[in-house]
């Protein structure tokens, strides 16, 4: 049994590092295009999942945090010409730094005010990039397309993503299984009687916050590349944000795997629901009403649900 | 001087229509602590019906109002009982009740745009562009009618909390459940009572809204941010510190607009927010929130 609960996300692995060999045969670059962006929203919901799952701080605006990612590459890519790829750590680290300064302003409240706040950030980060005129205010920045041929010009990114999800991943156990994550639960239980026990609740805090921003902020410099045209409006709005909560809480959070299960379901759903209704406001609808749902009668998620009646699948239990 | 005055008045009727929009919200916190970020969707359906009522009808949206707020009523009677019952039960503030009303705000803001489509609209009746003139002071007709009937109605539902008895459980449930409770309040029925109550309201403040701002279904999410802000800088489930807030950010927005630009207005809401978490998270008449 124990020997299960490594082989199959292994074998997963090995799949998704083999499956771009398809592309030699033939022209799969939908299917490409879903798994990367599967990977991306994994990186997403793994680091909203430190501080909001772990730390129990909800909040509604961490797509802040991928548009300073995907805009410190984007500007470097259009005016030094410097490809994103080599700015993934610089991107990553100047959403940390923002996410820092950030952190010491809203984490000083929790709650209901949290999620304020974080909603917030959002509107007025949307205020200053629309007026921002270097960095293109409302109408955005244009990237430079690749020059691989078609069949493979996906590929960069589809690495990139899955190296940064397996960053994202591991980070999120390492948490779940760290002193540092278990002081992040404590806190998240009750942050007096953390701090009475020494810890410092402040710093890791926004450490968590930092880092969750950190990874969300690599993967927007990757996901700029990508689109290659970056907009406020496609990055500061509430709906990305809602995605992931949604995500997290669908699949179990505070739990390693639930993020990803959840990824992989809604991803899924939306694929199912594109396919039949096509893309219509009916989407809002079926999101809100599934978050609806999950909350009212499976608060712990798939994965939380399952463990709690002791049938979660050995290769889910990461703790 | 006549000028920066002109600003300030102009703000102030503004200010009066938020502070209708904030006093439902901060009502239904208080009460309950829900947070309702589906507040600013009920306003949203309130405008809708305003709009319809004129447009198929001819109904003046001053006029409409008390529909407005039986359709809103009647609606959040149905979302509380379909969705918030289990969870009002506990007088704990829990964020998974913050994200059921997201979602809640979320399922029908996907109706409306589903109906509606993202089509700007406002209601125009004939006084909507009308303005009348004190000295150099000109004051616009719909500006000043959905102040002061924004006014009238905070008032009324002051005196309806101060004097009434039923205003008197709904204050003793928000001061504390248990003892409302051991007097022989029956809380459950002041908390369905007063989610009614604070969606009517947010009707009232939606027909009202309907003819000084255009709107369209993804405008909630903005007025969540603003409407919050005037509630986290008043001081969560103070309505006195809910009015004080929306008219102080709202002259100031106003006067931000004039001088910087129109978009920059709404940035004072936001940033006040951050501000007042910075400084005073409790906010200016509120106790602090564990």
């Amino acid at each position: 049994m124990t020997n299960s609960k490594y082989l199959v996300p292994l074998l997963a692995l090995l799949m998704l590092t083999m499956f771009p060999l398809v592309q030699f045969f033939s022209n799969q670059n939908y299917i490409i295009h879903l798994l990367l962006y599967a990977f991306f929203y994994i990186i997403m919901t793994s680091s909203w999942n430190i501080i909001g799952g772990y730390g129990g701080f909800i909040s509604i605006g961490h797509n802040a945090f991928l548009c300073v990612g995907a805009y410190v590459a984007g500007y470097a890519a259009v005016r030094y010409g410097i490809s994103p790829f080599y700015l993934i750590g610089l991107s990553g680290l100047v959403a940390g730094i923002f996410g820092f300064i950030v952190g010491l302003i809203t984490l000083r409240v929790k709650g209901p005010s949290f999620i304020i706040s974080s909603i917030a950030l959002i509107m007025i980060m949307r205020i200053v990039f629309d007026h921002w005129d270097l960095v293109g205010g409302a109408s955005g920045i244009t990237l430079p397309f690749n020059s691989l041929p078609v069949q493979w010009s996906k590929l960069p990114h589809y690495y990139s993503f899955l190296f940064l999800a397996l960053a994202a991943i591991y980070l999120n156990w390492y948490v779940r299984h760290s002193k540092f994550g278990l002081a992040l639960r404590a806190v998240s239980h009750d942050e007096t009687r953390s701090a009475v026990a020494g810890i410092n609740v402040k710093m890791i805090k926004v450490t968590a916050f930092a880092l969750s921003a950190f990874l969300i902020g690599s993967a927007g410099a990757v996901w700029a590349d990508y689109l290659t045209y970056i907009r406020p409006n496609m990055f500061l709005v509430i709906l990305i944000a809602a995605n992931i909560v949604l995500m997290v809480i669908l699949g179990g959070k505070g739990t390693v795997t639930g993020p990803i299960v959840g990824t992989v379901i809604f991803i899924l759903f939306n694929e199912i629901i594109l396919t039949f209704f096509g893309a219509t406001e009916l989407n809002i609808l079926l999101t809100g009403l599934l978050l609806v749902i999950t909350l009212l009668y499976f608060p712990d998620g798939i994965v939380g649900s399952l463990k709690n009646k002791n049938i979660l699948p050995k290769f889910l239990d990461w703790g | 001087m006549i000028y920066i005055l002109q600003i300030i008045i102009l703000g102030l009727c503004l200010g009066l229509v938020y502070a209708l929009m904030a006093t439902g919200l901060t009502l239904i916190f208080g009460v309950m602590r829900i947070v309702n970020l589906a507040h600013p969707i009920f306003i949203l359906c309130g405008a809708y019906v305003a709009y319809w009522l004129f447009v198929l009808y001819g109904l003046d949206p001053i006029l409409a109002i008390p529909i407005a707020a039986i359709v809103c009523g009647v609606l959040g009677a149905i979302v509380y009982k379909l969705v918030f019952e289990k969870d009002a039960g506990s007088q704990k503030y829990s964020e998974m009740t913050v994200l059921l009303t997201f979602g809640t705000a979320m399922i029908l803001d996907g109706t409306l745009s589903f109906f509606f489509k993202n089509t700007q609209r406002v209601t125009s009746p004939s006084y909507a562009t009308d303005a009348f003139f004190i000295g150099d002071i000109f004051l616009p007709t719909a500006q000043l009618y959905s102040g002061l009937v924004s006014l009238s109605l905070i008032v009324a539902l002051a005196l309806f909390l101060k004097f009434s008895t039923l205003g008197v459980a709904i204050r003793a449930t928000s001061l504390s459940r248990v003892n409302a409770e051991l007097v022989g309040i029956n809380v459950k029925f002041v908390c369905l009572f007063s989610f009614i109550l604070g969606c009517a309201l947010a009707g009232c403040a939606g027909s009202l809204v309907s003819f000084v701002f255009s709107f369209f279904p993804a405008k909630h999410f903005e007025w969540i941010a603003v409407l919050m802000s005037l509630v986290v800088l008043g001081g969560m489930g103070s309505i006195l510190g809910a009015v004080t807030a929306a008219i102080l950010l709202s002259v100031l927005a106003s006067l931000v607009g004039t001088f910087l630009a129109p978009s920059w207005s709404t940035m004072v809401f936001f940033l006040a927010l951050f501000v007042i978490l910075l400084i005073r998270p409790q906010g200016m008449f509120g106790k602090y929130l564990s």
